[in-house]
């Protein structure tokens, strides 16, 4: 018997680490990406492998997610992170008031915290504010934003996964209320083509209610872009965070031989369409300089957005600042009578397999399938097979 | 708007890569300079080879020969020549350094250092030939 | 009223049912900021969905949107259009496969680096200005011993495009012998010997011809060029001994 054929429309971590999932499950699996690998907001991130410790006082369901994966992405994917680690840094007596919430936080999710004195810091991390009053160490670490991800897809694809990209899905294929498939139109040939499937996956990220409103149903979510600035210099080694609620700004991390300020929130309807006001990205200058002082002279390499997929209520108030980093599957049998087609949104680069397993799960779940999942343990390809190696 | 304008594409290199100026840096023109002089060299080697042969056609051919090279055309060539040779010298000699290791960083100023040396070569050459 | 400023872009297309490749002309608006590639995304999003770009980071630090514009090799995502002159001519990567528009297949430069085996991770240096004098003590907190980064190179492929000899597919190419070059001088683990006789090779280290584009256009420091100049040193360095008979040849890794 044929095994089951899964469409995954959307080619960012989410798809990849899906497809590895349900590869490793035993399904046919298909992924489709309308440009390149990782070419919407997950390429755009900062690069930071959570440890969660920014969440772990509005918001512990994502942080405790965020510490958990830490731990397994440096298991699958050694050499694919700097494991300097991550400092927050408190600057005013309200940062000092918080540094208790903050610890409590931390310890309830299990991230695991260092209290240390601003000699200790800044002898760690000399680049920092030499005017801080306090610093917290949390196991933060950075990433390669495309080239973790590409892991995935490499394994994936050794494993018969057909990735797709410059495949854009132009409709879906419905049979009553059941989605059976897609229309996609290749742009590198111009070529159109109609592919069925057992279940489509909608792993679109930010564009997630652009599918979805394909299949007639409706996702609660709101794109909410953020500012980023690339300075040139690696002016820090470690990850440095303010010691204080989000807010614009707050975090400064090395990659390579830049130097990475963030972020801003804002909602807006096209995640296509984003600008990068002037007012952010003075502000990630004016609050990243607070936390390493070379931020207000370093050259500039770019200023960029990204826009996250944030679940709640579309229009909400404050910037989506409020809105869970946690992620979601929408069963649309369940939630619209639409039968075939399932979304997985939401969520933070660092939780890119939690959110492939729950969303497998679901997967085989609905094609009536005992398959357990196994990526926890399996140790990903590295990334240049992706080019170098096809099926295996 | 899109416009309509169908012209000859990448597809078809009008001259092989090596030779292709197209954004290219002064590292590169040092490469090719090194390699058409070079070429021009060995076709020179073979050409003096065989006029050097007349001399196996008695006295008044190779004088014969010899006048003719005193023309203006082929006192210019000869400049060209001794140019072409000294950058091919100068250049290789720059080329061995660096390609061995040594001076890396300074590979620019040791083209420009070349490129002067060639300039002078060719200048007291030039005053002695027409002299 | 202010018209803003536009420029006309020309796009080399590549369309499998066209017998050879064609510019398409775009008007283009120019802001302060406006980078190529967000010009090729906003003509993509408001002309033509078909407009292929490979792109990813939007920070110079991914490597993928590599292309050559007004004849030079640079990344698409921090090339600003104030910086160019009018009309603006955007063609891929040279010498690979054209897979669409401006995407190349990546493939013929991964094939050279995959056997170097160099890994992602190498020591770092501390940040900041100097503070020696105020190291943790001892006990009361955590001190690294070793801080570690990234690998420079972004595999970003403008190296080979740019270099006058890489049309020979035999030939390593600069990125992979910098990073081979990178292996000896930091092994972290990998065996040096192996990738010796890979370089030290007549399509190797000493297929280069010094034209040092590779280094122009290195949009992330590596300097291919002159790490090739070093690696061959090191090669001639090796050979030394062996020519006054002092060694046995890739022995040991010469320093």
């Amino acid at each position: 018997m044929d095994a089951p054929h899964v469409i995954v429309v959307g080619g960012g971590g989410t798809g990849g680490a899906l497809a590895h999932d349900l590869v490793l499950r035993g399904l046919a699996v298909t992924l489709l990406e309308r440009g390149e690998l990782t070419s919407g907001t997950t390429g755009r991130h900062h690069g930071l492998l959570h440890s969660g410790a920014r969440y772990a006082v509005n918001d512990p369901e994502s942080a405790v997610e965020c510490i958990a994966e830490n731990r397994i992405l440096r298991r699958i994917a050694p050499g694919s992170f700097e494991e300097n680690g991550g400092l927050f840094v408190a600057l005013t007596d309200e940062d000092m008031d918080y540094r208790h919430n903050f610890l409590a936080g931390c310890a309830a999710c299990d991230i695991p915290t260092r209290e240390l004195t601003p000699v200790e810091a800044v002898g760690l991390e000399p680049g920092l504010n030499p005017a801080l009053k306090a610093a917290v160490w949390v196991p933060d670490a950075t990433m390669d934003a495309m080239r973790l991800p590409l892991r995935f897809f490499a394994t994936a694809r050794q494993g018969g996964a057909r990735l797709r990209p410059f495949t854009e899905v132009t409709s879906l294929l419905h049979a009553g209320r059941r989605v059976t498939g897609v229309a996609v139109r290749d742009h590198l040939t111009g070529r159109e083509a109609e592919l069925g499937a057992d279940l489509v996956v909608n792993a679109t990220g930010p564009w997630c209610e652009r599918l979805a409103a394909m299949a007639g149903v409706a996702v609660p979510v709101q794109p909410s872009p953020g500012v980023l600035l690339a300075l040139v210099g690696r002016l820090c080694n470690l990850v440095v965070n303010r010691l204080h609620g989000a807010a614009d700004g707050d975090i400064v991390l090395p990659q390579r031989a830049l130097s990475i300020v963030g972020t801003s929130a804002w909602t807006v309807e096209d995640p296509d369409d984003l600008d990068v006001p002037d007012e952010h990205v003075q502000a990630m200058y004016r609050e990243g300089a607070k936390l390493v002082p070379a931020v207000a002279s370093a050259a500039e390499r770019a200023a960029w957005s990204a826009a996250r997929p944030l679940i709640g209520a579309s229009g909400g108030e404050g910037g989506g600042r409020e809105l869970s980093r946690t992620f979601k599957c929408f069963d649309h049998a369940v939630t619209d009578g639409v039968e075939g087609f399932v979304t997985i949104t939401g969520g933070k680069a660092t939780t890119l397999r939690a959110m492939a397993e729950a969303t497998a799960d679901l997967v085989c779940a609905k094609l009536g399938l005992e398959a357990p999942c196994r990526t926890r343990d399996t140790v990903l390809a590295p990334h240049t097979a992706y080019y170098t190696r096809r099926a295996a | 708007m899109i416009g309509a304008g169908l012209r000859r594409g990448d597809k078809r290199r009008l001259v092989p890569r090596w030779l292709d100026p197209h954004g290219r840096h002064l590292g590169s023109w040092a490469f090719v300079a090194n390699r058409l002089t070079g070429l021009g060299l060995v076709v020179y080697l073979y050409l003096h080879l065989v006029i050097l042969s007349t001399l196996l056609r008695g006295p008044e051919a190779w004088d014969g020969m010899v006048e003719l090279f005193r023309r203006p055309v082929f006192l210019a060539f000869d400049l060209l020549l001794v140019a072409g040779l000294a950058f091919h010298g100068f250049n290789g000699l720059r080329v061995a350094l660096v390609g061995s290791g040594l001076l890396v960083d300074r590979h620019k100023a040791l083209l420009v250092a070349a490129g002067t040396l060639v300039g002078l070569v060719t200048l007291v050459a030039a005053v002695r030939i027409v002299g | 009223m202010n018209t803003p400023r536009t420029v006309l872009f020309k796009v080399l297309r590549t369309d499998p049912a066209a017998p050879v490749p064609r510019y398409d002309e775009f008007r283009v608006p120019v802001g302060s900021r406006t980078t190529v590639l967000d010009a090729l995304l906003a003509v993509r999003r408001l002309k033509d969905p078909g407009l292929a770009v490979r792109h990813s980071c939007l920070h110079g630090s991914c490597g993928t949107c590599g292309m050559r514009v007004n004849g030079r090799e640079v990344l698409a995502c921090v090339t600003r259009l104030q910086e160019l002159g009018d009309p603006v001519v955007v063609e891929p990567l040279a010498g690979a496969r054209v897979v669409g528009d401006l995407v190349v297949d990546m493939e013929p430069l991964y094939r050279r680096l995959e056997p170097v085996g160099r890994p992602l991770l190498r020591a770092s240096e501390r940040a900041g200005p100097d503070r020696a004098e105020a190291a943790a003590a001892p006990g009361t907190g955590p001190v690294l011993e070793e801080l570690e980064r990234f690998e420079d190179c972004i595999e970003c492929g403008l190296c080979l495009s740019a270099c006058p000899v890489a049309g020979d597919p035999r030939f390593l190419g600069p990125a992979a012998l910098a990073a081979a070059e990178r292996v000896l001088e930091e092994p972290r683990g990998t065996e040096g010997r192996a990738v010796l006789g890979l370089v030290d090779d007549a399509h190797g280290a000493w297929r280069c011809h010094l034209a040092f584009e590779c280094s122009a256009v290195c949009p992330a420091g590596v300097d291919p060029g002159g790490t090739i100049m070093r690696l061959r040193r090191r090669l001639l360095a090796d050979r030394l001994p062996r020519l006054v008979g002092k060694s046995h040849p890739h022995q040991e890794v010469p320093s």
